[in-house]
């Protein structure tokens, strides 16, 4: 049986491109060194939900169609609109991408990719302060500590970990993989050692315990690589760590203020803040100096609550600061496989991340104004194409309502939701698995995707169909300034 | 002159009309002003396709342009940026960066108006008699170039963010402010008359807020430096009640004052401890 | 196609032509002998200058650290802006602008190669995909390799030979041109936070110092034969007295010379040529590095001209761009890169009234007009970090009159002006010269054989700028300078007319060009047992996915070098 090997998994920002694949006719049977996660996208892709058929509304119905039907169907949605918005981007790859943002332009539409409802707003304070960062190998090599804030790699990054932080094994630092094991085994019983040990080996996050004890004995300042949570709750990744802080809920904002006034040697007025004993945030801070190489990673739990961007703008100038006094660098934990990809490609030709508006034919860009929830928000739009997303399960309700009355275009493998509510349907190849092309790791590192099996037959990939989109609004565009 | 705008139609599609400046409009016909270039959308048109322009002499023969729009143009983008002189009243809502990059004349709002009003401005006024929206007076993306100058009085309530990095000027909020109000200032007046959401003043270096009703929090890289018995906005406005100084903020060594009102605010009376 | 330019006054100093009125002709994108006259589209070129087309031979415009400038920075670009066409796509620009936009304002100055500097192996498909995005112009990109482990591995245990074979594996998987150093062993440094300080100061954790990396990797150049040498931003860069490490760095190579042939390159040397304790003593080393280049020949050097105007610094040299936010307290971007190098990105405005800027203002210009041979030094702005490249004519200016000079020299800070040297030297640049230190220089230097020169056999790649020098003395129009190179009359690229009065004519792709280095014995390293074990520890990314393939590259260039090892 042939078995592929160095596949990129084309589910989180991960990128873990070790993946080997078992194909025994055209199928892949079985998956090695992924995750759970990569494990039920390689196995169960192919699954009922499948779309296999191009499709059209017709008298409210979906009904099937040619190919050609429905791409003409789409181009003429798109040629007629006055204010169509282009969203999705994050789950294909970054060829895909090009050919939209070329659509976008020709089309004078609003082109915006999943960030604008995930790491957006991180990127608009490090438009304000920067960003200190580096790739994940440099952590790996250097790190000996690691704060995870608002971030649950354990469930939503499952291999992060292990091959980047904590548990990796680097030129400069060691892995902690012992000295959690032996933390394991000072807290519980036997038992649960085998479990912590299975989640470790066969990483079925669903199989974890949750009761340990919150453990206070200051392993902050010991030597060896560290691990910090920082976390309104309890998180199975926070189970782990050296040291724990559990912030108030919107309070994050205070705490990283703290932290930076507490670094720079100030007095804070106050006994607690976001919940926190001052007493323990100074030995954070300690730790946050003294260490060699620190590492700060952030989730949508920063990112999405209480002061929203302007943590991120905190957590930022926390970092910047700390690197008068040590090597500091921060990053987001970015969740779709190719969301950084989207952003990347949108930036080098348009200047622009994400939330790009070609209306007056040139690029502009204002998250707030030209972010697609808001032009969703504001019913602005009238017509939609959504490449491998589903905005309509996700997005604000007033939004989602707004996008199923425009005429909408959706490209995609599955029957989402969105899906159900298109006008036009072009189903297509998974990227990554039926479909080669590239991919941003959260650390900016590019990475082949491949293509491992066939997809089924007559289906194309996202770039293929939005190319003969665009060929097709260009032939329209044509006949009308004939005419 | 007086220029009368009349919306021909109900604006859906966003619109942007930096063209409705009474710099530009002054000395022109109505058709002239008609034929001004706007965008619908992803289409260039004609003022005169979305307004009615009517003129209409006044009796006092100032020099002074005024352009009155009659109706809801919460659609309509950049109105009066850039503008140098003269006056519009707009007698409706109105959209996002109105009067963004202003350097002198009047803008007046009988609505509300969205985000980025005042937007990097430099000088004139700006008065809004409904709410504002997000960023009053803060400036684009990724840059610190604040309000350098200029007046915004806003009656009703303002989004997040209002005088972001702001250097000069003055912002007067009747209502009430959403979170960050302030934020990374520089220099320059906020008055806050009714409530504040948290992080008002949040990393700011220099400049003056004055909050007279109830604080939701101060920042815990806020230090207190005493009570005053009142507190001075502007030249002919004194706000007389016992207010709270706050120093900050420390994460940007910054000495911004900022004055919160004493009997509005209970849940700060544990900071007296330090004083 | 066959394309004859007609009477123009033409520079070609490749082939010692200075201004003879003559006709070029144009065959199947080379320059040829004749082409049929009737069937011939003909540009009448009387009246204005002929030249080949410009070589930029530093700028960055591509890659993982430029976009990381352009997505910092929306507000260096939201009010400058290119409209979408018919033939164009949009975009934006200043200091940063995005790829399209980039490869549009090349062409319309009669620019028609740029070379990006500054490639982090990891990321090389980054660059690439950049590049093949960037129309019209040909272009190629410099591996940063003077950190990368296995180089200083390899020249720590004195393993040249060795080292030359990855080195050569890497030029070819990343489809890289030449060898790029950037403050040798402080980037390894900057993975903790820290630095080097000069040429002899040891490496941490690897005991090598900066000195035998310049060295090794200068003899492995040469061992592989590459058409341009080592690509050095020296150590210390933009610290007052670096001027010092600048000589000591091209002294240490001076004995690896043969011949007249350079061994190094010295980069945007304005940045290393301060000379003063501090910043209060600061003044120009000019004077000495030109000396020290007149009187040998193994070196050639760029400007790194600076620009008055806002700009966006980006180098690989992470400690010098932290120096820059501490000391301009703008917002930074940092990213190191594991095994093999870092960046930096802060936002910079150059003030005329500043002290500082002003003096570094003059030392650019004090060293391509003290520097005899204008082969030596080429002229750059070191896109974008002494200013955007759309500033080349205003350089250009500079250089060919005084009285430009005069111009700006009134405006600086008095205090910079009364130690500026540009008083004191009445050279100004002939076209001809021009015509070396914009393209003919900066191919030679960098080894390409069909660019830079009209001869036969050369790529077409032409500018026609609208300047009459039979009526008009450039050193004192100069400002009719500046407009004739800011908008080519014509630029012309691989035979095909792209730009016409300044307007940019078609949207097409260039050229990527990249070295396929064959080693004498075709060495296993792809295979390699070792080699993978190393991958595995070394980088995060498996050894499968690191090269970039020739499918990133839009048009593929290979030149072929064989090397000695
Ligand atoms: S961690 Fe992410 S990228 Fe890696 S295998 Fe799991 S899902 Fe795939
Ligand atoms: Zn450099
Ligand atoms: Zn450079």
């Amino acid at each position: 049986m042939p078995v592929v090997k160095a596949v990129t998994c084309p589910v989180c920002g991960s990128l873990c491109d070790d993946i080997e694949l078992t194909i025994e006719n055209g199928r892949i049977v079985k998956v090695k060194n992924g995750c759970a996660m990569c494990e039920a996208k390689f196995l169960g892709y192919c699954c009922e939900h499948r779309v296999l058929k191009p499709m059209i509304r017709k008298d409210g119905e979906l009904v099937k169609t040619s190919l050609k039907e429905a791409i003409r169907r789409a181009a003429e949605i798109l040629a007629e609109a006055n204010y169509p918005v282009l969203y999705g981007w994050s789950n294909t790859s970054c060829e895909a991408t090009s050919v939209g943002i070329e659509l976008a332009e020709e089309v004078g539409g609003v082109i915006d990719n999943t960030s604008v409802v995930c790491h957006g707003p991180s990127i608009l304070s490090i438009q304000d302060v920067g960003i200190p960062s580096c790739t994940l190998g440099q952590i790996r090599h250097r790190a000996d500590l690691i704060v995870y804030w608002g971030s649950n790699p354990w469930s939503a990054h499952p291999r992060h970990i292990e091959r980047y932080t904590s548990f990796s094994e680097g030129r400069f630092e060691k892995s902690a993989w012992r000295g959690y094991v032996t933390k394991i085994k000072a807290l519980v019983g036997r038992k649960k050692i085998q479990s912590a040990i299975k989640r470790l080996v066969l990483k079925k996050p669903s199989q974890i315990s949750t009761h340990l004890e919150p453990t206070f004995v200051s392993p902050i300042m010991r030597k060896g690589r560290k691990l910090i949570v920082i976390d309104v709750r309890r998180t199975k990744t926070a189970e782990m760590a050296d040291f724990f802080v559990q912030v108030e809920p919107n309070k994050d904002y205070e705490l990283l203020q703290a932290f930076r006034a507490l670094i720079r040697d100030q007095e804070l007025a106050v006994d607690k803040v976001a919940g926190v004993p001052v007493e323990y945030l100074e030995d954070v801070a300690d730790a946050m100096v003294s260490c060699d190489f620190g590492a700060l990673f952030f989730g949508l739990g920063l990112t999405m609550s209480g002061a929203k961007l302007r943590n991120i703008d905190a957590a930022l100038s926390l970092v910047r600061d700390l690197n008068m006094r040590t090597k500091f660098i921060i990053m987001p934990m970015r969740g779709h496989f190719n969301v950084t990809g989207a952003n990347t490609v949108s930036t080098w030709q348009t200047g622009y991340p994400y939330a790009v508006d070609f209306s007056l034919g040139y690029p502009r860009y204002n998250p707030g104004e030209t972010s697609v929830v808001d032009v969703l928000l504001r019913k602005e739009s009238d017509a939609a194409l959504i490449v491998a997303s589903d905005p309509v399960s996700n997005f604000p309700h007033k939004a989602a309502e707004h996008l199923a009355e425009n005429p909408l275009i959706v490209i995609d493998p599955h029957m989402n939701v969105t899906a159900q509510m298109a006008d036009v349907l072009i189903p297509s190849a998974f990227v990554g698995i039926e479909a080669a092309g590239t991919a941003y790791r959260m650390d900016h590192v590019p990475i082949p995707l491949k293509k491992v099996v066939n997809p089924p037959r007559g289906i194309l990939p996202d770039e293929e169909i939005l190319r003969r989109i665009l060929a097709e609004i260009r032939k329209i565009k044509k006949k009308q300034e004939a005419a | 002159m007086m220029v009368n705008l009349y919306p021909l139609k109900e604006l859906k599609l966003p619109i942007v009309a930096e063209c409705i400046n009474p710099d530009i409009f002054q000395g022109k016909k109505p058709a002239e002003i008609e034929k001004l270039e706007v965008w619908e959308g992803n289409k260039q048109k004609k003022l005169g396709e979305l307004f009615k322009a009517e003129i209409a002499e006044t009796e006092d023969a100032s020099e002074n342009t005024v352009v009155v729009i009659h109706g809801d143009i919460s659609r309509v983008k950049r109105i009066g940026a850039g503008m140098k002189n003269g006056e519009i009243i707009i007698k409706g809502d109105a959209g996002m960066h109105l009067g963004e990059e202003m350097k002198g004349g009047k803008i007046a709002v009988y609505g509300n108006v969205l985000g980025w009003a005042g937007s990097m401005m430099k000088g004139g006024t700006i008065e809004i008699h409904g709410n504002a929206g997000d960023y009053l007076g803060a400036p684009y993306r990724g840059s610190t170039e604040g309000m350098k100058g200029g007046k915004i009085i806003v009656h009703g309530n303002v989004g997040r963010e209002a005088g972001a990095h702001m250097h000069k000027g003055i912002v007067k909020i009747y209502g009430c402010a959403g979170q960050f109000a302030g934020f990374r200032m520089h220099g320059g007046t906020i008055y806050v008359q009714k409530d504040c959401e948290a992080r008002t003043g949040a990393c700011m270096v220099e400049g003056t807020i004055v909050v007279s009703g109830r604080i939701e929090s101060v920042m815990p890289s806020f230090t207190i430096e005493g009570v005053k018995k009142k507190v001075k906005i502007e030249e002919g406005e004194v706000v007389e009640t016992p207010f709270y100084l706050f120093l900050g903020d420390l994460t940007e060594n910054g000495r911004g004052k900022l004055y919160v009102a004493k009997d509005k605010n209970p849940h700060l009376s544990h900071y007296e401890k330090y004083l | 196609m066959e394309l004859l330019i007609r009477n123009g006054f033409v520079y070609d100093p490749v082939n010692g032509v200075n201004g003879e009125k003559m006709d070029i002709a144009i065959k199947n994108g080379k320059i040829v002998e004749k082409v049929n006259e009737r069937r011939a589209k003909k540009i009448d070129a009387s009246g204005m200058v002929v030249m080949p087309g410009g070589v930029d031979i530093h700028s960055h415009i591509a890659g993982g650290k430029v976009n990381s400038g352009r997505l910092l920075r929306p507000e260096d670009h939201f009010k400058d802006f290119e409209r979408k066409t018919v033939t164009t796509r949009s975009g934006v620009g200043y200091s940063i602008p995005s790829t399209f936009t980039t490869g549009y304002r090349y062409a319309r100055m009669g620019w028609t190669t740029v070379m990006d500097p500054a490639m982090p192996p990891l990321e090389a498909k980054h660059t690439h995909e950049e590049l093949s995005d960037t129309p019209i112009i040909d272009k190629a990109s410099y591996p940063l390799l003077g950190d990368w482990w296995f180089v200083l591995e390899y020249l720590k245990n004195g393993q040249i030979e060795e080292c030359a074979r990855h080195v050569a594996w890497m030029i070819t998987a990343t489809k890289g041109y030449a060898i790029k150093l950037v403050n040798p062993g402080g980037l390894e440094a900057w993975g903790f936070g820290r630095n080097v300080n000069s040429i002899d100061d040891p490496v941490p954790n690897f005991g090598i110092t900066p000195r035998e990396i310049i060295r090794g990797l200068c003899k492995v150049n040469k061992l592989l034969n590459l058409p341009h040498t080592i690509h050095v931003h020296t150590n210390n860069l933009g610290k007052p007295g670096n001027y010092v490490t600048a000589l000591e760095t091209m002294e240490c190579v001076e004995d690896l010379a043969d011949g007249d042939k350079p061994v190094i390159h010295i980069t945007h040397c304005q940045f290393c040529a301060f000379k003063g304790d501090d910043w209060r003593t600061f003044e120009s080393g000019a004077e000495e590095i030109a000396n020290y280049v007149n009187a040998h020949s193994h070196v050639t050097m760029d400007m790194g001209q600076v620009i008055f105007t806002d700009t966006t610094t980006m180098t690989a040299d992470g400690p010098f761009q932290y120096i820059l936010y501490t000391l301009s307290g703008n917002k930074w971007v940092n990213h190191d890169v594991e095994t093999e190098t870092s960046a930096g990105i802060v936002p910079f405005h150059y003030r005329r009234k500043s002290f500082v800027h002003a003096t570094q203002w003059s030392i650019a210009l004090e060293l391509a007009l003290l520097i005899k041979d204008p082969w030596k030094i080429l002229m750059t702005t070191d896109h974008p970090n002494g200013g955007p490249f759309i500033a080349y004519p205003r350089i250009i200016a500079w250089l060919m009159s005084r009285k430009a000079r005069e111009a700006t020299l009134k405006k600086i800070n008095p205090k910079a002006r009364s130690r500026s040297l540009l008083p004191s030297i009445d050279r100004e640049l002939s076209f001809y010269e021009i015509a070396i230190v914009t393209r003919a220089g900066q191919a030679k230097a960098l080894g390409l054989k069909n660019k830079g020169h009209l001869g036969v056999g050369a790529d077409a790649d032409i500018a026609i700028y609208g300047f009459n020098p039979e009526e008009m003395e450039p050193s004192k129009k100069y400002k009719a300078v500046r407009r004739a190179f800011k908008r080519a009359a014509y630029t012309i690229k691989g035979g095909q007319v792209v730009v016409k009065d300044g307007e940019v004519l078609k949207h097409m792709d260039g050229a990527t060009m990249w070295l396929d280095v064959q080693l004498c014995e075709p060495c296993e390293i792809e295979l390699n047992e070792d080699m993978k074990r190393r991958f595995k520890e070394y980088w995060t990314v498996g050894y499968e996915n690191y090269p970039v393939t020739e499918d990133y590259l839009a048009v593929s260039h290979p030149i072929t070098v064989k090397a000695d090892v």
